[in-house]
Formats: C-alpha cells, structure tokens, sequence
C-alpha cells in the first residue's frame, strides 16, 4: 500500500496492524466507530481478533487480560467510554503492563455531544482513574500523524511498561487526508518473559509470572509508587515532543495549540502575518510529558508580550502553559467547546484583542 | 448514457468515496444549467463532513435543500424527515439523493420504495481508487453487490472520484479512469461522470474519457480551510 486516502478512524485502525498488533477489544460510539467498522472487515484478513465487548469497562480488562498475556492490544473509544474504561486504565498502569488506548474525544461533559471536543486534557494528563499514574499522552493534528502515533505508541508502551493514549478529537478522527505508514516505525515486540504471564512452557521457565495490582504491605506500595514515579520521570526526560511554528521571528503574540486546534491557529498566524503582525507557535506533540522548556524558552523571547492558550474546552491546558511560563508573561484561554471548532477569524480576533490592551 | 434523463438521481459508493462533494457540485452545475434541482441528505450514517454544511451555498444558488429538522442536525440518530418522501414525489427537474456510505447507507432506498413508486432512482457510484476497499474492480464490485442487495436497485453507472483532496494530480486522475475503465469492461455498466478539481480543469487532455466532466469545487472542508465558491 502507498499513498491512500484515509479517514483518521480508518488509518489508526490500519496503524495498529502495521504496528503488529491485531488484538483489537471496543465498543462502538461516535465520532469514532469507524475504526471498529474498519478492523471488523480488515482483522480477519491478517489473521487478527476484533471482540466487541459489552461494555467500556469489560473491553478496558479485555485489554488488560491480553496485555498481561505478553499480547500486542489496543482499543479506541470516545470520552464517555474513556470515562468507563478508566477503572481498568488505572490497572494497567499499576500492574504495568503496555497497551494503547486512543480516545476520539466529543464534546462533554456526560453525554455532551457528538461533535470534535479536547475536553478530555484533564483525564488524559492528569489521572482519569485513581492512584498515582500517568499516561503517556500523544496528540495527533493530521491523519497522518495519527497514523505515526499510533504506531509509535506500540513501542513506546513497551519501552515504559505503560498505557499509552493517543488523544484525538472528533475531527482527527473523521476527517480525510493522504496517509502512507511508514515501515521503519513497525518495531518488533520485546521480549516480555521476565513479567508476563505468556506460558511456563513457552519460556522454559520453572518460575511463574505473576500481574498483580495488590500490595497490602504499606511499604511495598509505596515502593511500587516509587518505581511508577521514577519512569513516569524517565519519560518527562526522553519523550517530550512539539512542533514550533514562526518561531524564528520577532513575535508579540505566542500561541500554545495542539490537535486539530493548532491547524486552524496556523491558518490564523499565516493571516496575521499577511497584515503584518507576527504570531507564534508552540504546538505540544506530547502533552504529557509536557513541552514545559519549549515553552517557557518561547515565551522569554524579548518581544513576546503574552501567551495564548488556544483549545476546545474551557482552558484546560492553561494551567500546564502557566507552569511552564512561570509568571514570566501573563497566559491568556481562547477557546470553544461545544463542538463548533473556533474559526480562523475568530483566533485573530482573540490575539487582536490581546495587542489592543 | 445520459444520466440526466432520470428525475431521481441517488449518489451511492462506499464510506469516504465523495458522494456529498459530488451531490453537492452536480447539483450546483444542473442548477446553473437552469434546472430545478432538489438535493436531499440521505445520510442516516455519519453526521460529520455532510451536504449539511453547504447548505447556505446551495440554497443561495436556489437549489432546495432537504435536511433533518434543525434540532437534529448534530444527532447521531437516524433522521428520516418525511420531506424526503415529498420530494421524490415531485415531477420535473431533477431529484438528486445523497445517500449514506456502502450497503447500510443504501439500505434507507429500499424503504423509500412507496415514494419513488413507479419512477424508481437511478443509482450510480462514486469510485475512488485511493480508498480502501475500491482499489481493484473485485473491490468495486464487493462494495457495489452490498449496495444492489440493500437498496434492492441495480447501481447504473459509475463516477469516477479518484482525488488526495487538495493535493490530486492529473496523474491520480489518469489512474482513476483507468481503474472505472476496467470496472466498465467487467460490468457493462457505463461511466458516466469523471470528477475534475477545478484547478486542473484547463490542463486534463481531451482524450482522457469521453464522457461529461464534473468539476470540483470543495465544499466539505476542514475549519482551517475555506470552501470555493460554487
């Protein structure tokens, strides 16, 4: 296959194959069916299992059972079923096993809408479910990109031993681009004898694996939290990832974006730019980690006044770009959430309001 | 063939094929060329990227438009208005269908049986050869038989689609007549539009098909893009 014609759905569902995964647990909702309707025709060709469960939350033990078993997983869901599937995401990350979850967010909160939302930063950067966790959140803002992530995040759920998000919204998911998958991206599964519970006989082993999520000695869990934290460290340092966008110039303006979000914010800048006022970028590819250097180094340039946070929700996102600024520039929220994606206009209109004050 | 000798005209093809940007230009053109047209959105499916969002262009250009009530445009819910049925009931200029992706998109035509009556739809199919499933003419013809069975309505015709959006070359469109070609041969059943992006309108050869060309004005476009003007 070359270059295709995807929808976002389709071509996350085709990155997982590529990616060698062909284990592939959901439930259907909007906006991101799709992926299910394209892999329950595509699976059975390569030999892989689509199972629908019965619910979010049996499909988030469906991916924890595989996972524990050593399999290559990953589900998709839209932010209600992420809701329900966050009991079992909180598991996986403290019995560590890898596996991917991609969240198509719609507008919220409860049943919100069926349009494109980033509601979802909060659940997806900072818990969801309890304990201490985290999950390694990537944010795609083209089908392409999707594609990459997806396919990226495979490898990287093993490299940490952690559920990896891929943290969509309705319009990644929906919309159509040329994609290609890139083969060099295709990793193969690590070796995973010393956990998972894959087969005494397999692995010529006299010692059985045991996934557990229970430590009832204080000391224990607090040992296991130690750990957790010390690789949810390693990863703040060897897996930050953003684009910036004009940044080379003398801006007054820095826009902080990421998804779809950030492509209408470019739009916006080229525009400003034609009328001769000069707008950044920094587009967070990771948001956790968090680009917090990249950031905060952008927002320190001499002519830079103020820092925007442009996003689909009601400023969730503000509070990791004040942490990064460090009181450096004042932050400012521009955005929408009830699926309406802002307008090119109306971003220029919210960084001109800001130049006039 | 002449497609527009038929007074109901369903756009069918599989999800992603380009039913709506094709609905929504022929529409446009046949208005233009001074006929009555009604496009009516069909898809019970998807409501992302629908006729929904032209809809001020179209009604602008005095093509009716036949939508969901209001309340439920941004429902994932089947809305069938029973405006549909009136305006295939209608005599005279040209009923244009926009119908949902694949065989469950079609499936809405057979239940329509009553309005059409003893003028049943002439369907044709959008073909792009970059979408999966439509690469090869067995793909075509899977996509086609699951069409046929759930609309209980032979597809007539084919159109050719075959774009990357902005970024199609005269080469992709070489490709996809090539591909509706093949699918011609197999079938007998003949192509009857070939989508142009209006861009490469002036530089596509002559002899590439000889059939009507439908140029292509992109309506269903993301936010940080604006639409051409129809």
């Amino acid at each position: 296959m070359g270059k295709i014609l995807m929808k976002g759905n389709e071509a996350i569902g085709e990155a997982a194959i590529r990616a060698g995964c062909t284990n592939y647990f959901a439930y259907p909702i909007t906006p991101q069916s799709e992926v299910a309707e394209y892999l329950a025709r595509r699976l059975p060709e390569v030999g892989g299992v689509f199972l629908q469960g019965e619910s979010e939350v049996a499909v988030s033990y469906m991916i924890f059972g595989a996972s524990a078993c050593g399999e290559r997983v990953f589900t998709t869901s839209s932010s209600p079923g992420i809701s329900l599937m966050s009991e079992g995401i909180s598991y996986i990350a403290a019995a560590q096993c890898p596996a991917v979850f991609v969240n198509i967010m719609r507008g919220g909160p409860g049943l919100g809408g069926i349009l494109p939302s980033q509601g979802d930063y909060f659940q997806a950067t900072k818990g969801g479910g309890h304990g201490d966790y985290r999950l390694l959140v990537l944010a795609p803002a083209s089908v392409q990109e999707a594609a990459e992530m997806v396919m990226q995040a495979f490898s990287l759920a093993e490299k940490y031993r952690n559920p990896v998000m891929i943290l969509g919204d309705g319009l990644i998911g929906q919309m159509m681009e040329p994609v290609a998958f890139p083969e060099h991206l295709a990793t193969p599964p690590v070796n995973k004898d010393d956990w998972a519970t894959n087969g005494m006989a397999n692995r010529g082993s006299q010692r059985p694996n045991l996934v557990k999520t229970l430590y009832l000695d204080p000391e224990q869990l607090n040992a296991h939290n130690l750990t957790l934290r010390a690789k949810y460290q390693r990863m703040r340092q060897e897996e930050v990832r953003f684009e910036p966008y004009n940044t080379e110039v003398d801006y007054q303006v820095l826009i902080v974006s990421f998804g779809t979000m950030s492509r209408v914010c470019r739009t916006a800048i080229d525009n400003l730019k034609a009328q001769g006022r000069e707008v950044a970028m920094i587009r967070p590819q990771t948001l956790f980690p968090y680009p917090e250097a990249a950031v905060r180094e952008a927002a320190a340039k001499a002519s830079c006044r103020v820092v925007l946070s442009v996003e689909m929700n009601m400023g969730q996102m503000v509070e990791d770009v004040e942490r990064s600024v460090r009181g450096q520039r004042p932050v400012e929220w521009f955005g929408k959430c009830g699926g309406e994606v802002p307008t090119p206009e109306e971003v220029m209109e919210a960084v001109r309001g800001l130049l006039a004050r | 063939m002449d497609i527009f000798r038929h007074d109901i005209l369903a756009i069918v093809g599989n999800y992603g094929s380009g039913k709506t940007e094709v609905a929504v230009n022929l529409a446009a053109v046949r208005r233009q060329a001074g006929v009555a047209v009604r496009l009516v959105d069909l898809d019970l499916v998807n409501p992302y990227f629908r006729t929904r969002e032209a809809r001020h262009q179209l009604t602008r250009l005095g093509i009716e438009v036949v939508l969901p009530p209001e309340e439920f445009l941004n429902a994932d819910l089947p809305v069938l208005s029973p405006m549909v049925a009136g305006a295939m009931r209608r005599e005279g200029g040209l009923t244009l269908l926009d119908v949902g992706g694949d065989g469950v998109g079609a499936r809405v035509l057979g239940a329509l049986a009553a309005a059409w009556h003893d003028r049943p739809p002439c369907l044709v199919q959008v073909i792009n050869p970059f979408r999966p499933e439509t690469e090869s003419v067995a793909g075509c013809r899977r996509v086609q038989a699951r069409i046929e069975e759930a609309a209980r309505l032979p597809v007539a015709g084919w159109i050719a689609n075959a774009h990357f959006m902005d970024q199609t070359t005269l080469e992709d469109l070489r490709e996809g007549v090539a591909l509706v070609n093949a699918l011609v041969e197999a079938t007998r059943r003949p192509l009857v539009l070939v989508t142009v992006p209006e861009r490469l309108r002036a530089a596509v050869p002559a002899d590439l098909f000889n059939c009507p060309a439908l140029p292509i004005r992109r309506q269903l476009v993301p936010p940080w893009l604006s639409a051409e003007t129809l």
